[in-house]
């Protein structure tokens, strides 16, 4: 289907969309316009990857749903509805506060777009009133949690601390310096509460508080665990209770307002210690110990539901994020700018055809003056062929043709690497193939020549190359004998060549002959049975004398090559 | 005290001599070009590290050390590039970097889009219609000395191989480069794949091995001589036959003939015959036998294209004026002996990435024949008398042939001196040694093998190994 076509190329457009690249989103957005018909692909692969893609990239994805809709229009917009609140609050609760604020940023838009056109909504309204409350209450909370350190939620601080370290007391009572902390905490709390500190005063008294709260947990912690094995479960995330002193999320009757706010899921992402909030249900002991002590704060009109969401537990999970952002290491620079890149220049070439490309006649104008169609063009050249060769720089395509040709051209490398590195020989050593300038074809052959013969990469080794005829008329006879000789050289076995043997010619002045080959001389032997000297292991060609190992072996040695190349080499040795 | 001797620096001294191998950065701009001089006897390797680079429209790989010797090039970015360089004496190397306003590129790329909708409307028309109406571009680039128009060939030929499978045919008329050739030849070669960057001539023709980028299968004609001044019939013979075997070849070859053809030609003081009316028939001679659509003029103002409005057939043919580049430079005598020196050695050995083995052979002075052309240089010509395009044999001695390269003719060695005269070539082998006593010759040869039994035709140049 051309739907399901496009839909997918859109979609590996989205999968690149890890940055805010406005060229991406504009692209992407006139992919939408031109294919309304295929709104509902389209609509559905942006949910897609809203839902699926990492959290700070939520963002770009619902740019580019923004930028459709305020751009395309109907009916996406009426697609987006849907579920636009479901995805919208979702996505609200996963990203960074920066991240929070440019949804609002974006929403605002989607506001005002509404108003200022027609008096249509953007979207339907229920989605965008389901947005706004959403935004109220989590915005409200949001404002809360920001606020300098207060005097009331360092005293309620103070508080936590006192209580910890009372349970500490009561649990190990022979300790007498937790009596002196209660103490000290109790006069901290009153100094406070008679002067008004400056603000860098205040939060230096409160970082000094969450570390002596952190270690009093710790402390806690294993006093407990040396009691109670079955407290276990609560401290296996130790490093992260360690971490965030935010141990008063008891379940508290204030708790209420907000759980349904973020529900039961997202409680625990949102609040990645929430596991430890929890009390644990297998022990009614523990309950027991956290509901005396909850009682004990509330007596002491210490517990307000607004102090759940104090400065202390924010911090904790403004930490959480930023590590994660600090966590994430970008691609290089240059990686990105190659994505980007490809992208661009297939999308600038996209359903381009030269044919149709006004203003390319050969004439002097085009030649001389600057041409955005060239500009765009000029892709063809480069990027359009993103894979290129790491040996060569040969580009190819993405088409599955492309991709073949581009598989045989690296088989194609390897192949010739291998022979240009040469093999190995017995002795370890290793053994270069000796090649040597082949000649020029005639007219005729080289008009009959194809190219393919020489760039196919997909040629097997026994091929026939096209090589030179030498067949000038004068040389028809010389050729036939050779051909005749070597195939009988071919046709024997080792052990029948070294038989082989010349009487030594009577124009010879020497008893001795060197073989054109192995370069060694060879002398004569007196052979009783005919009475006359000869050359063993010797065979005879064109008047000169080889050993007939040394024949055989130069014929057969070179298996790639032609018959007739071959030949040559041995008509050489000849001459 | 700093000034005792043994306080001082004692890694002073080891300063002195600057490091050959030490890695220069260069950081280019989109667009900007970074002119290199490398001398001779200085070779120079660079590596691409970012972005893309390209070589006369050759792109370059990434992080692949390029090696160049005794060249002028210059390496464009397309996009930002970083590349590491460095050269055994980086002292000789000129080089700067210009930027995109100082470079023809834009106009580079209007030509190649304009011969490429040719190309696109020649494939269309073939499929669509059997008629030949041949819209594929058959450029002639025309020139004076050092105006660039080899580096616009090859930049031609690059880039429409990038977008086709099958590149043009570059044919070379100038004798005195050497394209897949030893000097002294004109050539045709499809450009079926890449051109080697980093060798002078082009590339490599066929070879018996492996080479790292696929060899070229050029046909080349021997003309032999150093002008063409030197014998005008000779060179129009050889030109014409070169042009009769690529009609055959392309009638064969419809994917070769939509990519159409690229014609570099000498410096066009080379093709005019000298007198006081500057006579272009050469040059109509070449538009007739190549069936060139398009001339391009490269040159810096329009005068010559003015001029070649009235000299040619315009209405068979559209004439265009291509700037030329800021960055050409005259390739002197002194460099150019070296260039031709490195082909024929390159012909015969190969190069760094690709070693050749030649053979050498003894040979009887009896068992060889050489022809030589009539050229106004040689002696061979009566005192007034013009040139031919005929042959004159050569008495074998070592005045005459010691150092030689002569080009091996398929012509058998007792056929008349018509026969070898139209014969096509086998290739060329170096007449190493004569020895006038022993009446015996070592002859190099690029094959091995016996020195086929074929005519010899003595050419001008001379290689002292």
């Amino acid at each position: 289907m051309e739907c399901q076509k496009v839909a997918q190329d859109f979609a590996s457009i989205l999968e690149e969309l890890t940055c805010n690249s406005r060229p991406i989103i504009t692209t992407l957005t006139k992919t939408a316009e031109e294919n309304i018909a295929c709104a509902q692909q389209l609509v559905d692969a942006i949910e897609r990857r809203i839902e699926r893609c990492v959290p700070n990239q939520k963002l770009y994805a619902f740019y580019v749903m923004d930028s459709i809709c305020k751009n395309a229009g109907s009916p996406y917009t009426i697609y987006f509805s849907r579920n636009l609140a479901k995805l919208y609050k979702r996505t609200y609760l996963l990203v960074d506060n920066q991240t929070r604020s440019s949804l609002i940023r974006l929403f605002q838009t989607w506001l005002n777009h509404s108003s200022s056109t027609m008096g249509d909504h953007l979207f339907g309204k229920e989605a965008l009133d389901a947005i706004e409350q959403f935004l109220i209450k989590a915005s409200t909370l949001q404002q809360k949690k920001v606020a300098l350190p207060t005097v009331s939620g360092l005293l309620h601080e103070i508080d936590k601390l006192a209580s910890l370290t009372k349970e500490r007391a009561s649990q190990n009572s022979q300790d007498p310096r937790l009596n002196t902390k209660i103490l000290v905490l109790k006069q901290l709390k009153q100094e406070l509460q008679r002067e008004s500190l400056a603000p860098q005063a205040l939060q230096e008294v409160q970082s000094q508080l969450r570390k002596i709260f952190s270690q009093e947990q710790q402390m806690l912690r294993k006093q407990q665990q040396q009691q109670q094995p079955s407290f276990q479960n609560v401290s296996q995330n130790s490093s992260a209770v360690s971490s965030t002193p935010s141990q008063e999320q008891t379940p508290t009757p204030g708790d209420s307002e907000m759980i349904p706010l973020f529900g039961p899921t997202s409680s625990s992402a949102f609040f990645p210690n929430a596991v430890n909030i929890l009390p644990p249900s297998d022990s009614s002991r523990q309950v027991n110990r956290v509901q005396s002590l909850y009682d004990s704060l509330a007596k002491e009109g210490l517990i307000r539901p607004v102090q759940n969401q104090s400065i202390v537990r924010l911090e904790s999970v403004l930490a959480q994020n930023s590590n994660e952002i600090s966590k994430i290491t970008l691609p290089s620079l240059h990686l990105l700018r190659n994505i980007l890149g490809d992208i661009k220049s297939h999308f600038s070439v996209y359903g381009v055809d030269i044919l149709n490309t006004p203003n390319l006649q050969l004439c002097q104008q085009t030649i001389i003056e600057d041409n955005p169609a060239v500009a765009q063009l000029k892709n063809l050249l480069y990027r359009y062929k993103p894979n290129k060769c790491s040996s060569c720089g040969k580009r190819f395509g993405t088409t599955e043709d492309e991709k073949k040709r581009e598989r045989d051209h690296l088989d194609w490398h390897f192949r010739i690497n291998k022979r240009i590195k040469g093999t190995s020989g017995v002795n370890g050593t290793a053994v270069k193939n000796i090649q040597s300038r082949n000649w020029y074809l005639d007219d005729t052959q080289w008009q009959q020549f194809d190219d393919e013969e020489i760039v196919s990469t997909t040629r097997l080794k026994n091929d026939t190359f096209t090589l030179p005829r030498l067949g000038v008329v004068s040389e028809k006879d010389t050729f036939d004998e050779v051909t005749s000789t070597q195939n009988k050289a071919i046709a024997t076995d080792e052990s029948n060549l070294a038989k082989k043997r010349v009487v030594v010619p009577e124009s010879s002045v020497e008893m001795s002959f060197q073989c054109p080959i192995c370069r060694e001389e060879q002398s004569a032997v007196y052979d009783d049975d005919t009475g006359e000297w000869v050359w063993p292991n010797c065979v005879e060609s064109q008047g000169k004398y080889f050993h007939a190992t040394c024949f055989h072996e130069a014929a057969s040695s070179a298996p790639q090559q032609a018959l007739h190349q071959g030949l040559e080499r041995l008509k050489g040795l000849a001459g | 005290m700093a000034s005792l001797p043994g306080l001082t620096d004692p890694l002073e001294p080891l300063n002195v001599a600057p490091d050959a191998h030490q890695q220069h950065c260069v950081a280019l701009d989109a667009g900007a070009e970074w002119r290199v001089r490398i001398p001779q006897d200085s070779q120079l390797t660079l590596t691409i590290k970012q972005g893309i680079a390209e070589i006369f429209g050759t792109e370059l790989a990434l992080a692949m050390p390029y090696t160049f010797q005794g060249t002028s090039m210059a390496v464009r970015a397309v996009e930002d590039v970083a590349l590491d360089w460095s050269a055994t004496s980086p002292g000789d190397v000129e080089h700067r970097i210009v930027s995109e306003a100082d470079t023809n590129a834009s106009h580079l790329y209007n030509l190649h889009f304009a011969l490429d909708k040719l190309r696109a409307a020649a494939n269309a028309g073939s499929s669509s219609s059997s008629m030949s109406t041949s819209t594929d571009p058959r450029v002639l680039l025309v020139g004076e000395r050092a105006a660039g128009k080899t580096s616009v060939a090859k930049t031609l030929c690059s880039y429409a191989l990038k977008t086709r499978a099958q590149g043009p045919v570059a044919v070379n008329l100038d004798p005195q480069q050497c394209v897949y050739a030893p000097p002294g030849c004109v050539s045709a070669t499809p450009i079926s794949d890449l051109i080697d960057v980093q060798n002078n001539g082009w590339g490599h023709s066929t070879t018996s091995g492996a080479t790292a980028l696929h060899a070229k299968q050029p046909l080349v004609k021997n003309f032999g001589l150093e002008r063409i001044g030197n014998n005008r019939p000779l060179y129009l013979a050889q030109v014409r036959q070169l042009a009769v075997s690529l009609d055959a070849r392309l009638a064969r070859d419809a994917g070769l003939r939509r990519a159409g053809v690229v014609v570099d030609t000498p410096a066009l003081a080379e093709l005019l015959i000298e007198d006081e009316k500057r006579d272009f028939s050469l040059v109509r001679e070449l538009v007739a036998l190549f069936h060139i659509n398009a001339v391009v003029v490269c040159g810096s103002d329009d005068s010559l294209a003015v001029e070649l409005h009235r000299e040619l057939p315009v209405e068979t043919l559209t004439i265009v004026r291509l700037p030329t580049s800021s960055g050409v430079v005259l390739t002197e005598d002194v460099q150019l002996r070296a260039l031709q020196r490195n082909a024929i050695r390159d012909y015969f050995y190969g190069d760094a990435t690709t070693v050749l083995s030649p053979y050498a052979v003894s040979v009887d002075f009896d068992a060889i024949t050489v022809w030589e052309p009539e050229s106004t240089v040689s002696g061979t010509l009566e005192a007034g008398r013009e040139p031919q395009a005929r042959l004159t044999p050569v008495e074998i001695n070592a005045s005459n042939l010691q150092h030689a390269l002569v080009a091996v003719t398929y012509a058998g060695r007792r056929a008349s001196r018509e026969e070898v005269l139209e014969s096509s070539i086998l290739g060329f082998a170096l007449i190493l040694e004569v020895n006038d006593t022993r009446r015996k010759l070592r002859v190099l040869l690029p094959v091995p093998g016996r020195l086929p039994d074929t005519a010899l035709i003595l050419t001008a140049s001379r290689y002292l190994e």
